[in-house]
């Protein structure tokens, strides 16, 4: 098998003496689409938190391409190829969502910390983002600021933003969570298209969506993973059932 | 900030582009021909001294406001760049003078700048980790220790007296010697074309856009791919160069720096400047200078007392128009696009002249308080809006008393129907 998109070997966090990722390890191909599930408090989004470094972990590596992330700062991260979406709605409320968009190409269009290039004079940028745009069905909300969207729309920005960048791996943090059935399935199309030939990690609490979406599912309950598998032996499992899916799995027949 | 509302979303990028440069051309032309013109509209020496301020004041309040508009970070020291620049230019003026060195005036400002952001890129390095409290906190400090540092270190900052030094020694460029006025003051209209229109397009640059983005959401720029705290940096020294050209000016003019133009005062007044002019857009710290300087110079020759006045400005437009008067300006954008603007025009009459009228009532109270407690004894004639009268009678306070109660009541009953005539011109569709 050839490196994993993303690797994690015994990756534990502790706030105090509550220990919330208890050692995981868990390995995640490329171009494979994980969803990782388990019940409220199992600690998905330390999880998340943790493979992008926005909270250390007091033990374990993360490797992103066979490559240790210990000790990068977020947004080094985020230029190795690794680009996040946030379960609290997290955009640039009083920008334009082109500008939004925009701020997300800059640094994968390579601008770095230019103050010699003029923004509005650079196709690439005002095209990329119109693309982007295009593809999460915002064109027409161009102009207005981000904040006065609906919450739906905020959240398909929240995905255009994570990744506009070409990030060849994404992570989103319950995408479709507090949406109408509707939104859910906007979304979901969405993530579908926008994800393709990409690696992604996904926390999601919504069976119809995790069932429809992964290649894989995780398991994580209080802290540990307990099983890894493809949906259908996933819902198989009897540790899982047992665990955390039997309600679940009972509500969606 | 502003042009990206005018775009339409149809054919988006095309619009873009046409609309950003109509509508940033324009503008810049207007205000270099107006600040070609200016003097030989207000021709006397004191108005050119006025206005040198004014424009000198701009740069640094545009300086100013890359941190606290753009970048979303709040200093209580930026009046040490600018003075740091002065000095230092002050210290180049000096040896020009002494050592004949080959440097043309109108260059000066450039050295200004440097030295003001080599001094930034020292602070910045440990104080833009954080925008908030932290920030604040440092430049308070970094003010605080400045200032002290200028009855320290004599030999840069020349004591309690300051440096001084004069301009005309220096080469004359091209025949010019900036002996007059006048010369001076087309030396500052250039260097704030310059400067302002290079502050201007540094905000339409990457890390330009991405300081609004840090000032927004500082988190979310990061996992974007960049530093918060790198944009800042940058934020940091380019105010920091913009300050030290403001400062370098300051020394041409006035030829005199002193600790008051680094202290912890300069920098509240400019903080203050900024936010009176508004902090949302480009060109309100622009008109928050203008305001201020005409309120301090022209306002302090009418009365001792116009700190208070200019205070006051200051706190009702904190609590009432946290956009300042840039932002009460372009409140009115939605209604003139409507074609309803004209709509408010009665309203506003209605409702701000007996505002005004009663405003102007509680300013002779106050000014007649001032007068009966500090003036000397006997003297009790008191001069007020060309009316000479007694102050130690009760006719002139029941007079001013009642124009306040009146003034401020017709305010009040006129107040609603603004209000009412205020959504008329905001809301699309129907006769105005």
């Amino acid at each position: 098998m050839s490196v994993p998109a993303l690797e994690l070997t015994g990756l534990k966090k502790s706030f105090g003496k509550a220990e919330i990722i208890r050692g995981i390890d868990l390995s995640i191909g490329k171009a494979e689409r994980h969803a990782i599930i388990g019940p409220n408090g199992a600690g998905k989004s330390t999880l998340f938190n943790l493979i992008t470094a926005r909270f250390p972990p007091t033990a374990g590596t993360v490797k992103l391409h066979g490559e240790d992330l210990a000790g990068l700062e977020p947004y080094q991260i985020n230029r190795k190829g690794l680009s996040r979406s946030f379960q609290i709605t997290n955009i640039f409320p009083a920008m334009s969502v082109f500008e939004n968009v925009r701020c997300a190409l800059l640094w994968a269009q390579g601008y770095k910390y230019s103050f010699w290039n003029l923004v509005n004079n650079s196709r690439g940028l005002t095209e990329g983002a119109d693309a982007i745009l295009d593809q999460i069905n915002l064109l027409e909300r161009r102009n207005l600021p981000a904040g006065t969207l609906s919450y739906a729309e905020q959240r398909a920005l929240e995905i255009g933003i994570t990744i506009a960048g070409g990030a060849d791996v994404i992570m989103l943090d319950e995408p479709t969570a507090g949406m109408s059935h509707s939104e859910t399935d906007y979304i979901t199309d969405l993530i579908m298209k926008v994800t393709e030939g990409k690696t992604l990690i996904m926390v999601e609490h919504d069976m119809g969506v995790v069932f429809g979406l992964a290649d894989r599912i995780s398991v994580l309950v209080y802290g540990e993973i307990i099983a890894t598998n493809t949906p259908e032996l996933v819902r198989a499992d009897s540790k899982v059932q047992e665990a955390y899916l039997g309600a679940a799995l009972e509500e969606e027949h | 900030m502003t042009d990206q509302i005018t775009t339409h979303p149809s054919k988006p990028s095309e619009r873009m582009r046409a609309g950003s440069l109509t509508l940033t051309v324009g503008p810049w032309v207007v205000a270099a021909i107006a600040l070609m013109i200016m003097p030989y509209i207000f021709t006397s020496n004191s108005a050119l001294t006025i206005m040198n301020q004014m424009w000198i004041t701009v740069i640094f309040a545009l300086a100013y406001n890359m941190l606290l508009g753009q970048g979303g970070m709040l200093s209580f020291g930026h009046a040490v760049y600018m003075g740091l620049g002065g000095f230092f230019c002050m210290h180049i003026m000096n040896y020009v003078e002494d050592f004949g060195l080959a440097l043309p005036l109108p260059l000066l400002p450039l050295f200004g700048g440097l030295f003001g952001m080599g001094f930034a890129m020292i602070i910045g390095s440990f104080s833009t980790s954080g925008a908030g409290t932290r920030f604040a906190m440092i430049s308070l400090g970094v003010g605080e220790l400045i200032a002290a540092c200028s009855v320290i270190i004599v030999a840069f900052f020349g004591g309690e007296e300051g440096i001084s030094g004069d301009r005309t020694y220096g080469l004359p460029f091209f025949g010019i010697e900036f002996l007059k006025q006048i010369e001076v003051y087309y030396l500052i209209s250039f260097w704030l074309m310059l400067s302002a229109l290079l502050m201007y397009l540094f905000s339409r640059t990457p890390v330009g856009r991405m300081a609004n983005a840090v000032r927004d959401n500082p988190e979310r720029a990061q996992f974007l791919g960049y530093s918060a705290r790198w944009v800042r940096f940058y934020s940091f020294c380019a105010s920091g160069f913009f300050c030290g050209i403001a400062g370098g000016l300051f020394a041409i003019s006035y030829e005199i720096l002193t600790e008051e133009n680094l202290n912890a005062a300069s920098s509240g007044v400019i903080l203050l400047v900024t936010f009176l002019g508004g902090v949302g857009f480009f060109f309100g710290p622009i008109i928050g200078a203008i305001v201020f300087t005409l309120l301090q110079t022209v306002l302090s020759l009418q009365t001792e007392l116009w700190a208070i006045y200019v205070g006051s400005l200051f706190l009702a437009t904190v609590m009432f128009f946290p956009g300042g008067l840039a932002g009460l300006m372009m409140m009115h954008v939605p209604a003139v696009r409507l074609g309803k603007a004209g709509g408010l025009l009665v309203p506003y009459v209605k409702t701000l002249v007996p505002a005004a009228i009663g405003v102007l009532g509680i300013c002779a109270l106050i000014e007649m308080v001032f007068h009966v407690r500090h003036g000397a004894t006997g003297d009790v004639e008191m001069t007020l809006f060309w009316t000479t009268f007694d102050s130690h009678t009760v006719l002139p306070w029941i007079i001013a008393a009642l124009v306040a109660v009146v003034g401020i009541g017709i305010a009040k009953a006129t107040a609603p129907g603004l209000k009412e005539a205020w959504d008329e011109a905001n809301t699309p569709g129907g006769a105005s």
